[in-house]
């Protein structure tokens, strides 16, 4: 628990000033590229709290991005609150948040008794099930014809890219502050064993609930901020399959429980994304490539690149935060 | 009378099929430990192969189921070599992790593979069905569909010989000692990777063939095999007739749309209550 080296301390600063001074070079596209990145990396850096502190697998992240974007939108379109003039954006924003956050709470409930392999096929069915909700419902969601926002209140690339990455580092900022808290030692010890940590006395319902919990509200707003910038959501751009198969895979990339592990894997795989899907024209789909990439990946640095043996040695004292 | 017998045995075939790839998934997750995500792709890929096979070589079915077989023997031993091997020896959770990232890679590329080769070589309508017409059979008055018949047919003998393989072999049973007691398979000297390497051959083998019966009465595309694992894994945990019965019954009386969201509920509820299945005793 010692504290950051002032060399990490100077690094980060320098990447963070660098990431506020990116949008006054960039063109709209990369601006677009790097904003879509961030809410990629809001997402990767809240499923680790789950995998990488509590060691549960949570396929279900994307449903509370997805959620924060539907209750969002939803809103939007009601009449009496767009004309709430600067409250509406509080208004919105504060009910998705709060709309994912007690969604969270309740699901911890059922979910928390199931273990393993089964935690994780029950989180994936959540958003299979939202996804059946928001494609049924249309009355309130639109159906497979999806929602729009109401041009009002669009969301311009250049302020969503500070909003999102505002979001982000307080993502990443959360992940670091468990990584050497009483709260973070509580769920890593979680992790390791449960009967352990029952028996020193933490409350376990307690804190898997409050994981999941903080886990989710980012992720929301990561939602909100995607629905008002794209300005149309249908079932499959917001609680796709993706969204939630996506954040692991970036986690893993980069390795679990470590606080830049989520940010290396989340900058690779969408590099990869980008290079593959816009820049080489390949006569046979992409995704054939993206699919062999990520299995290579997960067969060759099975512990993710911040655990891995080169990066290891790059570092002067062994570890890994 | 006639229709909800209709009803029920469509349910049933179609439940029964759902069974058989639920039941090939669970024999290779409850040994290994390996989930395969891609599970659902070699269903739908064993559906295309027959596609191709019997109606652009134009194959005799029976000549097509062979030489599907083949493919799909040499596909398993890939499969196995490539990714179950390297995937074995690592904790449970790096395990369950490593395995679904690795074989949700190979789930993708496999259905854009199969996808851009139908639409490109095969057919630009990315659909198949099987082309063999089958009469419809008259049952006490009641007629009944010829293909659904053929699968009801397949889907006892399979689950027949799957018990058999299971209850009396050696090979049965050393896959059920690796599923209650992985440490205790090890200590009384079997080899688990050459056991596993059995169980994904016969397990994508079953799959494959699976997927040949049901282009026979429900047609498919390239990209459902990621959405049937989770049907499949929803069968792990349901008993399969009753996901099959809920969906079709679901169907007639409140409209297709509701078929997923009732299987779904279904599953979770029993997940929550019954986190081990309606008969499982928990391996895990």
């Amino acid at each position: 628990m010692s504290r950051p080296s002032r060399r990490a301390t100077g690094v980060t600063g320098g990447a963070i000033a660098l990431l506020c001074a990116l949008p006054l070079v960039l063109s709209s596209t990369w601006l677009l590229v790097m904003f879509l990145s961030f809410v990629w990396l809001i997402l990767t850096a809240n499923y680790d709290v789950l995998d990488g502190f509590l060691g549960h697998i949570n396929l279900g992240q994307g449903a509370f991005f997805g959620l924060g974007a539907y209750v969002a939108t939803i809103l939007l379109n009601v009449p009496s609150i767009q004309q709430l003039g600067p409250l509406t954006h509080v208004i919105i924003g504060a009910a998705a948040l709060a709309a994912a956050a007690l969604f969270a709470a309740l699901m911890a409930l059922p979910l928390f008794r199931l273990k393993g392999l089964y935690f994780a096929i029950g989180t994936l069915i959540l958003i299979f099930l939202l996804q059946v909700l928001a494609l049924n419902l249309g009355p309130l969601t639109g159906g497979s014809y999806g929602l729009y926002v109401p041009p009002a209140f669009f969301l311009s690339t250049f302020a969503g890219y500070y909003l999102a990455l505002l979001v982000a580092l307080a993502s990443v900022g959360l992940n670091f502050y468990l990584s050497r808290s009483t709260l973070g030692l509580a769920f890593r010890c979680i992790k390791e064993d449960e009967v352990a940590a029952h028996s020193v006395g933490l409350n376990l319902m307690k804190y898997k609930t409050l994981a999941i919990v903080i886990a989710s509200v980012p992720s929301a707003a990561a939602g909100i901020l995607f629905a008002l910038n794209s300005g149309f959501i249908d079932p499959n751009i917001a609680l796709g399959v993706e969204r939630s198969l996506l954040p692991p895979l970036m986690a893993l990339m980069g390795g679990t429980g470590t606080v830049l592990g989520p940010v290396f894997g989340t900058a690779i795989i969408r590099v990869l994304e980008t290079v593959f899907f816009h820049y080489l024209r390949l006569p046979v789909p992409s995704m054939l490539f993206f699919g062999i990439t990520l299995l290579a990946v997960a067969l060759c640095i099975p512990e993710g690149l911040m655990k891995s043996r080169w990066v290891k040695r790059l570092q002067p004292r062994g570890g890994t935060r | 009378m006639a229709r909800e017998l209709e009803l029920i045995i469509s349910g049933v075939s179609l439940g029964g099929l759902y069974a058989l790839v639920a039941f090939a998934l669970s024999l290779t997750i409850s040994t290994t430990r390996v989930l395969n995500v891609a599970h659902g792709v070699f269903f739908v890929w064993g559906g295309a192969l027959f596609v191709i096979f019997s109606q652009r070589l134009k194959l005799h079915p029976a000549l097509a189921l062979v030489l599907l077989t083949a493919c799909f023997f040499v596909l398993a031993l890939l499969f196995q070599w490539g990714i179950v091997r390297s995937l074995l020896g690592r904790s449970t959770h790096r395990l369950l992790v490593g395995s679904i990232m690795a074989t949700f890679g190979l789930g993708l590329s496999m259905e854009s593979a199969l996808g851009y080769t139908w639409v490109t070589f095969v057919d630009p309508y990315p659909v198949f069905t099987s082309p063999l017409a089958m009469f419809p059979v008259s049952l006490g008055g009641v007629s009944l569909s010829g293909s659904r018949l053929v699968i009801l047919g397949f889907v006892l003998v399979m689950v027949t010989s799957f018990h058999l393989f299971l209850q009396k072999t050696f090979l049965g049973k050393g896959a059920r000692a690796m599923a209650q007691n992985f440490d205790g398979f090890l200590v009384i000297g079997l080899n688990p990777y050459r056991l596993s390497m059995i169980l994904f051959t016969l397990a994508i083998v079953a799959t494959a063939i699976s997927g040949a019966f049901y282009v026979l009465a429900v047609p498919l595309n390239p990209y459902e095999g990621l959405p049937l694992t989770l049907k499949a894994l929803t069968v792990v945990i349901l008993a399969g007739a009753v996901l099959g019965l809920a969906e079709v019954t679901t169907s007639q009386f409140l409209g297709a749309i509701w078929a997923p969201a009732v299987s779904l509920t279904i599953l979770f509820l029993v997940l929550v209550l019954r986190p081990t299945g309606f008969f499982g005793k928990g391996v895990y």
